[in-house]
């Protein structure tokens, strides 16, 4: 019985992280996506008549800010792969 | 002494193509990456995870059978040759039943391969009472039920959220942004990989070299050690278990960039979160479940008979290496002594041969692992006519 309480101990905390970095990093990289293609600027048109566009000055910074968020998490998680042990202790 | 290191080597080598799928399988799937790519990448990244890890995990086995002590120096009375027939009849089995699934197509897990495998071994040997039963529960079993649950949550709700997000955004920009996302989780997934299983079978091979005399320091791993291990899961990640990419990256269900982007994340955060978090889940459980649930977010249909058979797999795989581990410590303890070590070193190779020839009848390569996915792992152009789906 006394595993089982500790297991679940063990999986609330994984299943909390989980939730916050599992599915919170990647809705805000959607974020970053969705800011570079909204309100884009028409630059010119191409030969086949397809448009050229560019994203506008507030969907660059958005999109530089969300992703620079994500690079920051996968530092992170490098940080944890080398010294997870010493860090938590487990 | 040779033999042991080199099957320990050999078990590396197919823990690392059994495993490249866990990464890689998504970013094949999608297009993110080119398959030769995707295994070279995973590769070097096993290769720098392998040189990352600076724990010593000479205590992997301490938690679910009793043949060390707590430092983890073997128990006095196995010290020397007994000790080495253990750990190789384990290796054997985890080696064969690896194999095995991998023909099949079937990601299961590496770890609970090889500790199925010491685990029979030490049943064989020490009768019941070597095996910690409490240990195998709170370290296998039970992880082996939450992993795919809870992974396949979180990847379900990311993808679901991911999906919410971009709606409108057309979707040739919305995948060339994704499939750096997804480059990039994938690689941390492999990073991990390297660091934790390449460690599990440095810490084997120690264990070995202690029991042997030849080396006492049970706080360090040997150089040669290292540097073996890391070349070998590096080489077998390279090599592609081009197979098992197949099912995880078109049999389960179809993945596109956002979701793939959104299962490796998931995949990546469990496993380092439950890592350091006392509850070490399954790479491969925790990425079969990650696609699953992507697929079920994404609201796509999920091939759940696809998923039954891994199922299947991933209970069979303690047990299944377990017998082959007795079976092959019973074999060389009759024999004895050297004889015995090179019969059951022999059927390994036997068997390993076999089944590989048995690939070669329906090989998938780089080249046909992303084909349409038509009732079974085997392309529908390059089945024998004489054969049904497999």
């Amino acid at each position: 019985m006394e595993i089982l309480t500790k297991a679940f101990e063990a999986l609330w905390q994984v299943l909390l992280v989980g939730l916050v970095l599992g599915v919170g990093l990647p809705a805000l990289f959607a974020l970053g996506v969705v800011s570079l293609s909204r309100n884009r600027r028409l630059v010119s048109v191409g030969a086949a008549g397809e448009e050229i566009t560019k994203p506008s000055a507030a969907g660059l910074t958005g999109a530089i800010v969300c992703f620079g968020v994500c690079v920051l998490a996968v530092i992170f998680g490098i940080v944890v792969i080398v010294y997870g042990k010493q860090l938590f202790g487990v | 002494m040779c033999i042991v290191v080199v099957t320990a080597l050999a078990f590396d080598f197919t823990n690392g193509f059994h495993d490249t799928a866990n990464a890689m399988a998504t970013s094949v799937a999608t297009g993110a990456l080119k398959p030769k790519a995707a295994v070279a990448l995973s590769a070097i990244l096993n290769l720098v995870g392998a040189f990352l890890s600076i724990e010593v995990a000479l205590t992997v086995s301490n938690k679910i059978i009793s043949i060390q002590g707590a430092n983890g120096a073997p128990v006095p009375g196995l010290m020397g040759v007994p000790m080495l027939v253990i750990i190789l009849a384990g290796l054997v089995g985890g080696i064969l039943w690896n194999l095995l699934t991998w023909l099949f197509g079937l990601p299961s897990s590496s770890s609970h391969a090889l500790f199925g495998g010491l685990i029979g071994a030490t049943i064989a040997a020490l009768g019941m009472s070597g095996v910690k039963w409490d240990g195998v529960i709170s370290s296998i079993v039970l992880p082996a039920v939450f992993a795919p649950v809870v992974a396949g949550l979180v990847a379900g709700l990311g993808t679901w959220l991911v999906f919410k997000i971009v709606t409108g955004v057309p979707e040739q920009q919305r995948d060339a942004g994704f499939r750096w996302g997804q480059v990039g989780s994938a690689s941390l997934v492999s990073l991990a990989h390297g660091t934790n299983d390449a460690q599990k079978t440095m810490g084997v091979i120690t264990l070995a070299l202690v029991a042997y005399g030849s080396w006492t320091n049970v706080h360090a791993i040997p150089v040669w050690v290292k540097i073996a291990c890391a070349v070998a899961i590096a080489a077998g990640t390279w090599v592609g278990g081009w197979r098992v990419i197949r099912t995880m990256g078109k049999g389960l269900v179809e993945i596109s960039s956002p979701q793939g982007m959104a299962a490796e994340t998931s995949s990546a955060v469990i496993i380092l979160s439950s890592s350091h978090l006392g509850m070490a889940l399954s790479t491969t459980q925790v990425a079969s479940g990650s696609i699953l649930g992507s697929g079920v977010g994404r609201r796509v249909p999920v091939r759940w008979g696809v998923f039954g058979r891994m199922v299947v797999a991933w209970v069979l795989t303690l047990p299944s290496a377990g017998i082959v581990g007795a079976v092959c410590w019973f074999v060389a303890n009759a024999i004895g002594g050297a004889l015995g070590v090179t019969v059951i070193f022999g059927v390994l190779v036997f068997g390993a041969a076999y089944m590989f020839i048995r690939s070669r009848r329906t090989p998938i390569t780089p080249e046909n692992v992303n084909a349409e996915w038509e009732g079974g792992l085997v392309p529908a152009d390059e089945r024998e006519p004489a054969k049904t789906a497999s």
